[in-house]
């Protein structure tokens, strides 16, 4: 066993401390907010540093511009910048979706855009699901239709985060019918700009705009922008859904971390009642609990980390630690609005609000985290059967 | 980062696991419950031969010169195996004490013996304040001198040969090991609930010289931390392991247990309490890792092990609770093993620092002012 950082790994965190300190994230213009998920808001120009880099395509093989670099790397640069509070919100969906490009995409694809994500220009959203298609992603019913070199795409799709600020869409499809419901699903990757798609907002309940529902209508796409095998794409999405929660998740413990140092901070510096918050027994062990949690938190998913390195079978370990990452972010958000009492409710911009209005953002948005990429009820069921054995549930056909 | 156990753990944690459950089967933890004695002689001298009790002592006393974390798996199997008696409180704390305290004549004359596991040594340190703070050990030592008072709480002290008692002297604190048929020590039994062998220890006028020294005058703060540290992270894996099997046990039942023409694991609320029960068991377990691996490496730790006690005393607590819930009213009866495995999760919870205490430190920690 070995819970420590490697010497590369603890240099290469010394190498992505002095980026931040010598490229502050606030300085960074952003395009899309932040939905409190750990990866702070969607910013093109935040990409494209660390593109500049040479960070987004370090892992990548040699063959494909990469340095073959560990993967744990990756794992380092997250918890430095979410550490940090940097912009990264697009990174974690350009590394998924350039090792599905780099496992099964078309020469086009790889030509066109593996060199745009390592540039940090190219960022994608996800058209999974759609309004009677949610925790049951296969009553989707956005068709692509074969005419030629093309497939032309008619559909809804819904709750696509950042779709109208990134450069492309995933967009999952019927191909053909089968006799077994699973099969005959297609991936698309979709530039945002191909006629036929309106992109069009959804305010969400913090009053900003961070999803979007998609209307295809006659989508032209070349076949060569299919990722991934005709027919097959619910199974490579269902093998790309334990990586998907982990590295859509893997953030929130360092996130968190740094959520949690903020609040120590405003206990010490609070006085209440002529004391210090942090002389109140209650506070202290309510935070120092939320400290044990997120260590635990960040544990479950380094020891995901290992198998996902390993190559070992993942059943359960993923979405334990999705669920795990959502409900603990949603007690430190509660617990932060319970330190900052009336103050917690400002947001930020308003008179008077305290620690920025953060933690009333992160209230709000961590309500959807427990649903976004499979609710906490889907993934429970998951851990109980595919990880426990337990029989499942009669399903639909 | 590396989750995986060496082949020599995971060798040691196979024969642990084979060995308990031939050995300490289900029926002889049964057994042992309802026993006044609670220890299996014949049991203890078999662990004592695959070399248990010397894991932690250097091989030039006798022992096999294991890290903590060896020792912390090997714990983690005896809670899954619900196997009572004095392991914790002798082979792990005692041992850890008389490891950081003892001068070498003392080493070479307690350290075999503890090896071998025929002297078994147990950790007076409560008093009436029922603190594992160090700070809060008042008992007046003068040495030579005799002392008057009486410690709490003491574990395993019918089967013990010695004590090892933290006293006040100028201001700090010193040990001394006592071999408990000193005249004037008594050992009075508490009835707990959990069964446990707990006592109280009165010491009245009893005689003490320097030969009863553990270590110099005033320093037995650091050996006695060391033996809390080690003591408490080994109630942490027995802890992990008795909810581990909890877990299995519960996974079982829901499988198996038919109501309505289907197992009760097809249904979502005993599935989603399943889930529920990985979680916390998983979670425990690695902060339970991290904080052994950190003191094995010689790392600063103080922190982690105070979160990985506090963590597992309550996430454990929760998941006997939850198996509770899952077995229903069978879960209920006493020949069952659910509530056996329950108390000793509870009676670790306390052990080495209630969760409140470790996370103090934690608070200490984060810098909570």
């Amino acid at each position: 066993m070995d819970f420590g950082r490697s010497p590369d790994e603890e240099a290469f965190a010394d190498e992505v401390r002095r980026f931040l300190a010598e490229h502050p994230p606030e300085r960074f213009p952003l395009d899309g907010v932040d939905a409190g998920y750990g990866s702070g808001a969607h910013s093109h120009a935040f990409m494209r540093a660390l593109g500049e880099r040479g960070w987004l395509a370090m892992c990548w093989p040699e063959a494909f511009g990469g340095q073959a670099r560990p993967m744990f790397l990756k794992l380092v640069l997250l918890e430095e910048l979410a550490l940090a509070g940097a912009p990264f919100g697009p990174l974690a969906g350009s590394w998924q979706t350039a090792d599905a490009i780099i496992a099964y995409g078309t020469e086009r694809l790889r030509r066109e855009l593996l060199p745009a994500i390592a540039r940090g220009e190219a960022t994608f959203w996800q058209g999974y699901s759609e309004p009677d298609a949610g925790s049951d992603l296969l009553a989707l019913t956005t068709e692509a239709k074969r005419d030629g070199e093309h497939w032309i795409i008619r559909g809804h799709k819904i709750w696509s985060s950042h779709a109208g600020v990134s450069t492309h869409g995933l967009v999952f499809t019927r191909t053909s019918r089968e006799a077994r419901r699973s099969r005959g699903f297609s991936m698309f990757v979709v530039p945002s700009t191909t006629p036929g798609m309106d992109i069009r907002p959804i305010r969400s309940l913090t009053g900003d705009i961070y999803h979007y529902e998609v209307f295809l209508d006659e989508v032209r796409v070349p076949a060569d922008l299919m990722l991934g095998p005709e027919g097959e794409g619910f199974v490579a999405l269902l093998n790309g859904l334990d990586s998907d929660r982990f590295w859509g998740r893997f953030y929130k413990a360092p996130a968190l971390l740094r959520v949690l140092r903020r609040l120590v901070d405003y206990a010490n510096t609070t006085v209440v009642a002529g004391a210090p918050l942090a002389r109140d027994p209650v506070v202290r062990r309510r935070l120092a609990a939320m400290a044990a949690e997120i260590a635990a938190l960040r544990l479950l998913f380094y020891r995901a980390a290992c198998l996902l390195r390993d190559g070992a079978p993942i059943t359960y370990e993923t979405a334990v630690a999705k669920v795990y990452a959502d409900e603990t972010g949603q007690k430190l958000a509660r617990l932060g609005l319970e330190l900052l009492g009336p103050w917690g409710v400002l947001r930020r911009g308003s008179r008077a609000a305290r620690l920025d209005g953060d933690i009333a953002h992160a209230y709000l948005t961590s309500l959807g985290h427990t649903i976004a990429g499979g609710t906490a009820e889907v993934l429970r069921t998951t851990v109980a059967v595919r990880g426990l054995g337990l029989p499942a549930e009669p399903k639909a056909r | 980062m590396d989750f995986r156990p060496s082949s020599a753990q995971q060798m040691l944690v196979a024969t642990a696991r084979e060995v308990l459950r031939k050995e300490c089967p289900p029926e002889l933890v049964q057994r042992l419950a309802l026993d006044p004695r609670g220890f299996d002689d014949t049991l203890w001298r078999r662990l004592a031969e695959l070399g248990w009790p010397g894991l932690l002592i250097p091989p030039e006393h006798g022992g096999s010169g294991g890290s903590l974390l060896d020792v912390i798996l090997l714990v983690e199997e005896i809670g899954r195996a619900g196997l009572p008696g004095p392991f914790v409180t002798s082979a792990v704390a005692g041992t850890t004490a008389v490891l950081a305290a003892a001068e070498a004549d003392a080493r070479r004359r307690l350290l075999p013996a503890l090896a071998t596991g025929e002297r078994l040594v147990t950790l007076a340190v409560l008093e009436s304040s029922a603190s594992f703070d160090v700070d809060a050990v008042a008992l007046a030592g003068a040495v030579p001198g005799r002392l008057t008072g009486s410690k709490l709480f003491v574990p395993d002290a019918h089967v013990a040969h010695d004590a090892i008692v933290a006293v006040r002297e100028q201001g700090d604190v010193s040990l001394l090991l006592l071999p408990l048929d000193r005249a004037g020590l008594a050992r009075l039994p508490l009835d707990t609930m959990s069964g446990e062998k707990l006592f109280e220890l009165t010491l009245d006028g009893v005689a003490v010289s320097a030969d009863d020294r553990l270590g110099r005058a005033g320093e037995g703060r650091r050996p006695l931390a060391a033996a809390l540290t080690a003591g408490a992270l080994a109630r942490t894996a027995e802890m992990v392991g008795a909810a581990q099997r909890v877990l299995e046990l519960a996974v079982e039942h829901a499988r198996t247990r038919v109501q309505g023409g289907r197992p009760i694991g097809g249904h979502q609320a005993i599935q989603h309490a399943c889930a529920d029960l990985v979680r916390d068991v998983d979670a425990a377990r690695g902060l339970l890792y991290a904080a052994a691996w950190r003191v094995a490496e010689g790392l600063a730790a103080e922190a982690d092990v105070a979160m990985a006690k506090a963590y597992a005393g309550e996430a454990c607590l929760a998941v006997a609770r939850r198996g509770h819930q899952i077995f229903g009213a069978i879960g209920y009866c006493e020949e069952h093993p659910l509530h056996l495995l329950h108390k000793r999760i509870h009676a670790a919870s306390l052990d080495f620092g209630d969760t409140p205490l470790h996370l103090e430190t934690v608070a200490r920690a984060i810098g909570l002012a």
